[in-house]
This record gives C-alpha cells, structure tokens and sequence, in this order.
C-alpha cells in the first residue's frame, strides 16, 4: 500500500506532475533537434538543479530522459539527421519511409511502438530492482569492483568502434575521479602541488565539457545544413498495425531492458543490437529493410525506450550507471545528499517507487505529445544552428559555473570539452570517461577494502573469487570480453567455423 | 545495410557510444599525433601516480591511480601502433575537417568569456558573446543579431535568475539593485 502511494507521489503533488509533464515535453524537443542531446541537457541541468528538493530535480530530469530518447525519432524520420544518438537505427528505414509520403504513419508507429518499449523497460525495473537489491546485499566489495570493471569494458565492446579506445576512455575516467586528496588517507593525487586540484576535478565540469560543448563544437561544422521538409498526415496508427507488431515489439523491448541494465550500455547500443535482431528474425518483410521496412522502425524504437527502465536496475540497486545519462543522475543524487544503492532501496524505498511513478508519468506524456502537435515539432526543428550553438555553449558556462561558483571550473569544462572533441573525432566514446569518473570513487574504495580483508594477500584475493559463485561469473565474464577483442579470439572462431561445414 | 556506415554527416558526428565516430579501417589526419599525445600524457600521469606511494602496498592510495594509468599507457600505444599501420583519408585535411577556423575561434571566444566574466559580470559578457557567435555565424545584418541575442538574453537571464536562482557574478552592472527595484515595485503594489 505504501509502495503504491509512493509511486502515485508525482500525481498527488501538481508541482512534480507539471515538471514531468515541462520534462517531457522539453526532452521530446531537445531530441529532436540535432546537436542537443539528453546527455547534454540532464549534465547541464544537474548544476541549475541543485540547489532545488531531490524529488522536482529528479522529476524533471525522468521527463527529458525519456522523452530525448524518443524526440531523436523525429528528425531521423523526416530529415535522415538521427536527433539523439539513440535514433541512429531509426533513420535507416525511417527516412525511406517519409520519402514515400508516410512520415505520418512512420511517426505515428514509432511513438505507439516508443511507448509500448518504455512500458514493459518500466514494468521490468518495478519487478526486477527490489529483487536485484536484495541480492546485492550479499555482494562483497571485490564483486562491485568487478562490476564496475565490466560496465567500463561493455560500452567499448558492444560499440562498433574499437574497444580499446573504449579501455582508454574508461581508464582515463578513473584517473580523473582520483585527482585530489584521497579520501581515505588525505593523501594528495594527481594535484602537481597546485592548491587548486586538491578538491579533485568536479565531475559536473567534465559532464558538460565532455557532452555539451564538444558537441556543439562539433556542430559548427554543419552549421548551414538545410532541413527538408516533408509532409505529414495521418498519424494514429491502426489497431491492426500495432497488434501485428507485438511479437517482434516484445522480443526488441527484451533486448532493451537488458541492454540497457547492463552496467554501462544504454539506449543508442540497445537500439543498433534490435535492428540487427528484427533483420535477422524477419523473414519476409513487406518492404526489405534500409528501403523502409516498418519493422526496422519497431525494433530500435521500442529497444531504445525499454532501456530506459533498464537503465535504472544497476543505478538504483547497485550504484551503478546503466548508461551515460543514469551516471549523470547518480551524480544528482550525489549532490543532493543520497547515495544510490542497495542501502538506498532499503532505507529509501519511497524514492525508488517514486522514479518508477515519474518513468510511468512521463512515458504517458510521451504518448500524448507524440501523437498530438506534430506539426508544430517541425517547425521547432528547424530553428538555426547559428542560434542554437551560441546558446549551448552559453548554458556550458554558466552550468559549469554555477555548481561551485568557481571560475576554475569553467576553465576544467573548457579543456574537456576541447578534448572531448579530438575524442569525437578519432573514434574515442565519451560514455566510458563518464561512467569512470562515476565510479572511480566505487572502484577505488572497493577494491582497498577487498584487498586489506584478503591482508594485503592476491593469492587469498584470488581465491575469494573462485569460490564465490557471483566473483567468478563476473571475473570470467570481464576475462571473455578482453578475450573477445585479442587475435586469439578470431583465430579459434576461425578454426571452429572450419570444423563446423566439415 | 552497415549500421557503421551511414554517409558522412553522422558518421564523423560520435555524438554516440555505438557508433562512437572516426573511422575504423582509416586514419584521419591528425589522428597518430592525437595518440602519441595521449600516449606520452599516460606515460606522465603513470610517473605522476608512482610518485603518490610507490609499491607500498596493493592498498595504498597509489594502487589504482598506478593501475588506471598503466592501462591507459598501455591502450594509448596499442592505438599508436594501430593507428600507425592504417592508410590516411585522403580526402580530408587537418585544417578543413578536424580544426577548421571556426572552431579554433570559438574555442577563443570561449576563454575569452572565461576571462571577462567575473570583472565584467555576466550580463555583459553573455550579451557579448551572443552578439558576436551569432553573427559570425548566421551571416545575417545587425538588427537580425542584435534583436535574437539580446531577446535570447534577456529569456536566459530571467530562467537563471528566477525560475533557477544561480548566483551569477555581477561585474560592473548593478544588477541586485535592479532586481531589487522590481521586488519593491511588487511589494509596493501588493500592500
């Protein structure tokens, strides 16, 4: 009874209900546009936020998070430009779509389908999480290190890019998190004597470095590209349409949810992996796929919203970011004073059921703003790059400004946002340099309590993890993925695809 | 088709985790500089982090500062190495596709508003670099400028400070007397 009052907080409040609803509706456009992503956006709001009540900042930032991750459909559709990452399966048979003349219907299965994926990401993350946190209890310090090791690791495997840039990304987050004086000891790292670098590097600095003005850097290239418009009508899809996607919609929401609550990999990876998935499963589609194929609009729409939900399992239940926007919040509910985890559920569980109540509330909006206002989102859509990229960059500084009201981090932000461009461009994912700023503090801590409970001995540190079931899981688990990227591993698929035919 | 490969506009974008930019199979220019660079920072920052405690012990503050830079070290030259072995893209230039002119003048005027912002505030500094970015980049007359950046301003500045309350440095604007003008306008009419 408690828990569905909690989860019913965002209805009885109007305040939370309405920043949920500006939320979505805000994110829905944010997606849209090309060049602001939900990563940019919820970074730059944690500084704005902060000095606000958890539950509103939270309300608002659920809202964008899961209307940013279906806004990226739009542009994608009508303009071939995905307008968030997650979008950039979409585009492959959107765009053909809308060049047919059905952006309408396009538009209007990708939002049923962005719904339906969201729900069942949602319905996961109520079952699933309770259940999780109470296993996580039983988890001992070496296993989080572990999993924050595998989290790291996944993003750069399950990309397309190299993993190995991914490795370094990761590693370099980890080493950014540890500059200052150690919490442990108050010993000073990585400060080269300068006062200064002793508070550490604030991770608010690197977020809106990295996402926000590398990205609208990145975007003066393409300052003068033109929209093109398309037309729209008839959006509701049929009952028909949405009933004989439900079996592939189930399967891609699936994928999602597990994609997207493996530590480190969200939406824009859930996405791809679907699409790949509804190609394979599909065996005759009515249009092939890349020429618009309605079912390549299915896949990655509803994996990309059920990763969502997904998304939040490691975040609430082990404190883990499930992807690069649940690492921003993690970072928000630092600020506010909590700490997300198994303790968090425990002690807190109000604040667990009350994210499920917002992710349902926004979802709902989402479905309502989807289907109504289309023409109006065109118009937005194409507001001048001249403008919009002064402005973010404007928003960069005054964010990175605000948290600690400290000049000097303006100057951090600048300098990862110009590196977080040559990253951008050579190939380097900037997720795992988030994700390793997040959980240096995890990581580090977890491991000297692991290893002063062994006596400073790997031989017993080892053992540990081979007799713990959960241990060797995850170590072999960290073990096959680096196997996985090393020739080694090619040469013995090779030899096994060669006995195979024989 | 290959999900990789999706012309140029995106493709060179790595705004994500998935397709994360660049190219797989080529070297854009610039890029072995960018590793050897990032090699040699990791090789510092490993020197750096022996230097925090040494090998005093698995638990010691140093342990994964030493481990993470190692890493780093370690990936930065297999990048290297790779990197090294690919072909260059021939059709771009360091100076057209990496850093053109206008980033290299944005990154300016970005430092440039670092500087002037606590002497001069932030009204002024952001009406400034609005008016400027704005024309540089859409090529429009001065009324187009100077009506979208002020308006735009003037929007920012009453999200910030009211709907937010950041502390922005004030600089040389009285802008608390301003503000407090208003609040006894208010207070005025509603006694």
């Amino acid at each position: 009874m408690e828990t569905f009052l909690a989860i019913l907080t965002v209805f009885t409040q109007p305040e939370l209900l309405l920043l949920v609803g500006v939320g979505t509706f805000a994110g829905i456009y944010i997606g849209a546009i090309p060049g602001l992503s939900v990563t940019m956006a919820v970074s730059i709001l944690i500084s704005f936020t902060f000095s606000w009540d958890v539950y509103p900042a939270i309300s608002l930032m659920v809202g964008i998070y899961m209307g940013g991750v279906y806004g990226g459909s739009r542009t994608a559709i009508l303009l071939n430009i995905p307008g968030a990452p997650s979008a950039i399966a979409t585009a492959m048979d959107g765009y053909p779509m809308a060049q047919r003349g059905e952006a309408g219907q396009a538009i209007g299965v990708t939002t049923v389908m962005s719904f339906f994926g969201g729900l069942i990401g949602i319905l996961v993350l109520a079952l699933a999480a309770p259940f999780v946190s109470e296993f996580a209890l039983s988890f001992q310090p070496r296993d989080y290190m572990l999993l924050a090791v595998l989290g790291i690791l996944l993003v750069g495997s399950l990309s397309s890019g190299s993993m190995i840039k991914g490795i370094f990304a990761g590693s370099l987050g980890i080493a950014i998190g540890a500059v200052g004086r150690d919490p442990l000891t108050f010993t000073e790292r990585f400060t080269f004597d300068f006062q200064i670098m002793e508070g550490g590097i604030s991770f608010i600095a690197v977020m809106i470095g990295m996402f926000g003005v590398s990205e609208a850097l990145m975007q003066l290239q393409n300052v003068n590209m033109k929209a093109v418009r398309q037309k729209i009508d008839k959006i509701v899809p049929s009952f028909g349409t949405v009933k004989k996607f439900l079996p592939l919609s189930l399967q891609t929401s699936t994928i999602g949810v597990v994609i997207g609550a493996l530590p480190g990999t969200g939406g824009d990876i859930a996405a791809l992996m679907a699409y790949d998935h509804a190609k394979r499963v599909t065996k005759n589609p009515k249009t092939p796929f890349g020429e618009g194929a309605m079912e390549g609009l299915v896949a990655p729409e509803t994996a990309n919203n059920a990763a969502v939900g997904g998304a939040f399992i490691p975040m609430m239940t082990l404190g883990i970011p499930g992807d690069a926007v649940t690492a921003i919040m993690i970072g928000a509910l630092f600020i506010h004073g909590l700490n997300p985890g198994p303790m968090l559920m425990i002690d807190q569980p109000n604040m667990f059921w009350f994210i499920v109540g917002a992710l349902f509330t926004a979802n709902i909006f989402m479905l309502i703003f989807g289907l109504t206002g289309i023409k109006i989102f065109t118009k937005i859509v194409e507001m001048p790059r001249a403008i919009i990229i002064p402005l973010i960059l404007l928003l960069s500084i005054v964010g990175a400004y605000a948290v600690n009201n400290s000049i000097t981090d303006v100057y951090w932000m600048l300098g990862f946002g110009v590196f977080g461009y040559f990253m951008r461009h050579y190939g380097y994912p900037l997720g795992p340099v988030i994700l390793g700023v997040i959980l240096s503090r995890l990581l580090d801590d977890n491991w000297r309590r692991a290893i002063i409970s062994e006596r400073e001995d790997l031989g017993r540190f080892f053992e540990g993890v081979f007799t713990s079931p959960l241990s060797l899981v995850l170590f072999v688990a960290v073990i096959l993925i680096f196997v996985s990227q090393t020739p080694l591993w090619t040469a013995m698929k090779k030899r096994l695809f060669r006995k195979t035919p024989s | 088709m290959d999900p990789d490969f999706r012309g140029d506009i995106d493709h060179h974008d790595g705004t994500s985790d998935a397709t994360p930019g660049g190219y797989v199979e080529k070297r854009r220019p610039g890029e072995l500089a960018f590793a050897l660079f990032l090699t040699a920072a990791s090789l510092f920052l490993l020197y750096s982090a022996y230097g925090i405690s040494g090998f005093e012990a698995l638990s010691a503050p140093g342990a994964i500062p030493m481990a993470t830079t190692l890493v780093m070290a370690i990936s930065a030259f297999i990048v290297v190495l790779r990197t090294a072995g690919l072909p260059k893209v021939t059709t771009e230039t360091l100076a057209k596709d990496i850093l053109p002119g206008t980033v290299i003048v944005f990154i300016g005027f970005l430092i440039l508003f670092g500087l002037l912002l606590q002497p001069l505030g932030f009204v002024l500094t952001a009406g400034l670099f609005l008016i400027v970015a704005i024309k540089v980049l859409a090529k429009r007359g001065w009324g187009y400028t100077l009506a979208v950046a002020l308006g735009s301003l003037v929007l920012i500045w009453i999200v910030f400070r009211v709907v937010f309350t950041v502390l922005l440095p004030s600089g040389v604007l009285p802008e608390a007397e301003f503000i407090q003008f208003f609040r006894n306008l208010i207070a005025a009419g509603a006694s």
